[in-house]
């Protein structure tokens, strides 16, 4: 294709004509007898070269409206009324056949998760041959900077990692050399590090070869690196439509205020609390006593997979009242070490110990006095709980087990309890999980684990898979048990944004072991590993001109010796040592061996 | 890979292993003694010893077990109580005619189903899948021989197509058999069928509906490629171990069909040799059965490692 498209679209250039045009368009959906809304009157043109974001909230229809610009609507979804036009075709009037061409040819779509997305019983190098025929294999995983396209093309999609799995995708999509290309949340389910890469890699394409793209996300982050306009949708309704610049200067709709308020940003200093109309205060971190007792105590933890090494030799103490944040990309150990202290996986080595017992035993042999006192919060809270209980009877069931209500009728009691605790209405106590919303799931899987009156709880991702909103409000939840709870908290998250905002400590891993620690302001004013500052570069603020909060990253090499592992820097913030990668060694073995595991 | 198949293929032979043993036991303790039972109860104890004897039954049962399978890797099961003659023979030839229904019934069955399946899955909710799914439903509900018996009241007494009886002994010709055999066989395939269709119907709506079958349709591709090459792969292998667990079950639905139609096959077999006490062959057929498990669900974790490439590719990084 020539481009004679501007390469870099600037603001407020003369509109070319739309490539993508979408009129008044109204879609429902067919459920239990009656049709809900869920796009309702959503108009936007896109030119050639520029970007759109469409953003929104879980159940905002967002990418409802993407998928229409391939003429795709859900099973059990129809067209109420409006248009879509893509290159002059109203997609929805076109016969099968033209379809099928304009999805082959003109518009493209990567989807959310690559590694559902991708045909498991088919090699990626023909997946990728039957989209298009234009251009080779090869040509397009090179195109998408992936090393050793021949032997790649050769692989099944599991034998790829995440971030291989979306340039996959990526590269399947621009086979056909489409002139729209429709990003379903391209990064959702990647880490910092790897969403950096692929955001580049699909800016540098669309700009490369003239592409109009419509971006679906609900992260803003990631809105305001790489759109031109955006679009904020709430159920359904375009709520408020800008160039993106001016949204992220001064949005005008008290949503869209409130929506860019919640963003955790690195520059917080404490946990941000957002009113209705998207004030927002951030409240200083909770002081934890000097003499706060340990609650929990990890000496030189080390965990195995078979022969790989998940987890190595890793060090910490969590204090009561006290959130310690374990920092790290996937693979880097971070959840194993976690599960391990829930009792889920026996580490290899190492002590883990409680103030009344020891935790290196697997749960099943830990007393039940111990159990109760350290529990897990999931990720998931929507596959955590069994989806046949009502959620009542979910928090009960702890209850009764640790025997910390004497009979039914004060289980209900103390259950209703829990449930105001977590801030939600307690006539919910008798749905069922799939009746509720995420971030309402999430807090019963809170009040869950604390039907035990633990002293310790270990949170595994738990605000990843929520809204930013929603995540706010959960954040909050936490950190208001832990003052009241003087709860030991460990708080597994990739976000650094979300870290700084509620831990007090963080221990930064790599491939199982922990190559920076410390107070949690000490470490983000001044990240001291290389690895550290590769993480907050990558992170993005909900901010166009937002500058990268380190900028430099050296290439480097592991430096630890036995016995001399740490650069000190005062005052618990210590960095595992390093030194640049000028010359020619080979990487330190500890810290490269561990590719594999459990993230 | 090869470890894979490997493994699959001991985890066969010790199940062979385990249930030749249980066969043996199992008949060992069934009550009364085999030389008592042929001789009748007035036999004289010096008859009956001497007899015992004979039959080796005075030798510990391990010993015999040995024996037995001795011989049953070299294809000698001892010889038949009633006729006299060797007991391999004699099973080949019933499972032989058995084989002629399995391969028909199969044939039709699982093909039949799988097609009707497929297609009450991509037409979900509408009037092909509600007819498919109803009448597999009914299919499932009713027993063989009942199945059976329709049948002959339809195409052998109502319409006079196919016979209703076969009148030719073990020893019968395929020829002769040919006509005889598509009852039976649409019979157990009837049964067999719904268990197939329905497997295959609920595989094919869930992967159809799953984000890689939407992916290659809004990559622009025909209705018949995303089918064929991006669904049936995952959608067939959980209906893999139904239709080994289906065909498998034939040795057990063609014992009864067999005698519905008098059909000179192992079915039958079993259950005279069961009537006659005669345990060298209620061994021997007890033990193929036990083949035919195996080997059917071997077969079927191979055919899902075709169908799966992350059991192809274990092992390699």
């Amino acid at each position: 294709m020539t481009s004679t498209q501007p390469m870099t679209p600037t603001e407020g250039e003369p509109a070319a004509p739309p490539v993508v045009s979408v009129d008044s368009l109204s879609v429902s959906y067919r459920s239990g007898g009656r049709d809900l809304p869920v796009v309702h009157d959503v108009s936007f043109e896109l030119a050639q070269g520029r970007t759109l974001a469409l953003v929104g909230e879980s159940g905002s229809g967002k990418s409802t409206v993407a998928a229409t610009l391939l003429g795709h609507l859900r099973h059990g979804s129809r067209l109420d009324g409006g248009t879509v036009r893509v290159a002059g075709h109203d997609v929805f009037a076109l016969p099968a056949r033209e379809l099928r061409r304009l999805r082959g040819g003109t518009v493209a779509m990567v989807a959310q998760n690559a590694g559902h997305a991708l045909t498991p019983s088919m090699r990626v190098g023909r997946q990728i041959a039957e989209a298009g025929s234009d251009v080779p294999v090869l040509d397009l995983l090179e195109q998408v900077r992936l090393p050793r396209p021949a032997d790649l093309a050769r692989r099944y999609p599991h034998e790829l990692s995440g971030g291989q799995q979306q340039r996959v995708a990526i590269a399947m999509a621009l086979a056909a050399r489409p002139r729209v290309l429709v990003l379903d949340e391209p990064t959702t389910g990647l880490d910092v590090v790897t969403q950096r890469g692929i955001l580049d890699l699909v800016a540098a394409l669309r700009d490369e070869l003239g592409l109009a793209a419509v971006l679906v996300s609900h992260d803003l982050g990631v809105v305001a690196r790489m759109a031109d306009e955006v679009s904020v949708l709430r159920s359904g309704r375009v709520v408020e439509s800008a160039p993106t610049r001016a949204l992220f200067a001064g949005a005008e709709q008290p949503y869209t205020k409130r929506l860019l308020a919640s963003v955790p940003r690195l520059t917080d200093d404490g946990l941000a609390l957002v009113g209705d109309n998207g004030e927002r205060e951030v409240r200083a971190r909770a002081v934890v006593d000097a003499d706060a007792p340990v609650a929990v105590s990890a000496q030189d933890v080390t965990v195995d997979y078979g022969t790989a090494r998940a987890v190595h030799g890793v060090t910490f103490d969590v204090r009561r009242g006290e959130i310690v944040a374990l920092v790290g990309e996937s693979g880097s150990g971070k959840s194993t070490l976690a599960w391990s202290l829930a009792g889920l996986r026996a580490p290899s080595g190492g002590t883990m110990t409680h103030g009344s017992g020891d935790l290196a035993r697997p749960a099943r042999r830990r007393p039940a006095a111990l159990r109760r006192l350290v529990q897990l919060v999931f990720q998931n809270a929507d596959t955590s709980l069994n989806p046949r209980r009502t959620v009542g009877d979910a928090i009960r069931r702890p209850l009764r087990f640790f025997g910390t209500a004497p009979d039914r009728r004060s289980a209900h009691a103390r259950a209703l309890d829990l449930v105001r605790d977590v801030r939600l209405d307690p006539a919910l106590a008798d749905r069922l999980p799939a009746q509720l919303s995420g971030g309402q799931r999430q807090r019963i899987g809170i009040a869950r684990a604390l039907a035990g009156e633990p002293d310790v709880l270990i949170a595994d991702e738990i605000t990843t898979a929520l809204d930013v909103s929603v995540q706010a409000e959960v954040l909050r939840l936490l950190d208001d048990l832990r003052r009241e709870r003087q709860l030991a908290c460990l708080f597994i998250s990739h976000d650094l944004a979300v870290v700084r905002g509620i831990a007090d400590r963080v221990l930064v891993l790599r491939h199982g072991v922990v190559v920076e620690e410390g107070p949690t302001e000490a470490v983000f004013a001044d990240p001291a590993h290389p690895y550290t500052r590769e993480l907050m570069a990558a992170a993005l603020e909900p901010d166009p001109d937002a500058r990268p909060l380190v900028e430099d990253v050296p290439d480097w090499t592991d430096a630890a010796q036995p016995g001399d592992v740490w650069t000190d820097h005062g005052g618990g913030h210590r960095v595992r040592r390093w030194r640049p990668a000028d010359t020619s060694d080979t990487p330190d073995a500890a810290v490269t061996s561990v590719s594999e595991g459990v993230s | 890979m090869l470890a894979f198949v490997a493994r699959r293929v001991a985890a066969a032979i010790g199940t062979l292993f385990l249930s030749s043993v249980l066969v043996f036991l199992a008949l060992q303790a069934l009550p009364g003694d085999v030389a008592t039972q042929i001789l009748g109860k007035d036999a004289t104890p010096d008859a009956v010893a001497t007899l015992r004897k004979q039959l080796g039954l005075d030798q510990p049962a391990w010993e015999r077990y040995f024996d037995w399978i001795k011989g049953a890797l070299h294809g000698d099961f001892g010889t038949s109580l009633v006729s006299g003659k060797p007991v391999g023979g004699e099973v080949a030839q019933y499972l032989a005619n058995s084989a002629l229904i399995a391969v028909v019934t199969i044939l039709f069955a699982v093909t039949g189903s799988l097609v009707l399946g497929i297609l009450a899955g991509l037409y979900r909710d509408r009037w092909a899948d509600h007819l498919i799914s109803t009448v597999s439903l009914v299919g499932m509900s009713v027993p063989e021989f009942v199945v059976a018996t329709v049948l002959v009241l339809c195409f052998s007494v109502a319409l006079p197509w196919f016979p209703a009886v076969v009148l030719y002994g073990p020893d019968a010709s395929v020829g002769q058999l040919l006509p005889a055999v598509w009852l039976p066989a649409l019979a157990l395939a009837i049964v067999m069928a719904a268990y197939i269709v329905r497997m295959a119907r609920t595989s094919v709506i869930d992967v159809m509906a799953g984000e890689y079958v939407t992916t290659a349709r809004l990559k622009g591709l025909s209705t018949w490629r995303v089918v064929t090459r991006h669904a049936l792969p995952s959608a067939l292998l959980p209906t893999l171990h139904v239709i080994a667990l289906n065909v498998a079950w034939l040795v057990g639905g063609v014992a009864v069909v067999e005698n519905v139609f008098n059909y000179p096959g192992i079915g039958k077999l079993m259950l005279t040799s069961v009537q006659n006490r005669d345990l060298p062959v209620v061994q021997a057929v007890a033990l193929i059965s036990a083949v035919v498990y195996v080997v059917c669900n071997l077969a079927a974790d191979l055919g899902a490692m075709a169908l799966n490439p992350k059991l192809r590719t274990r092992g390699r990084t």
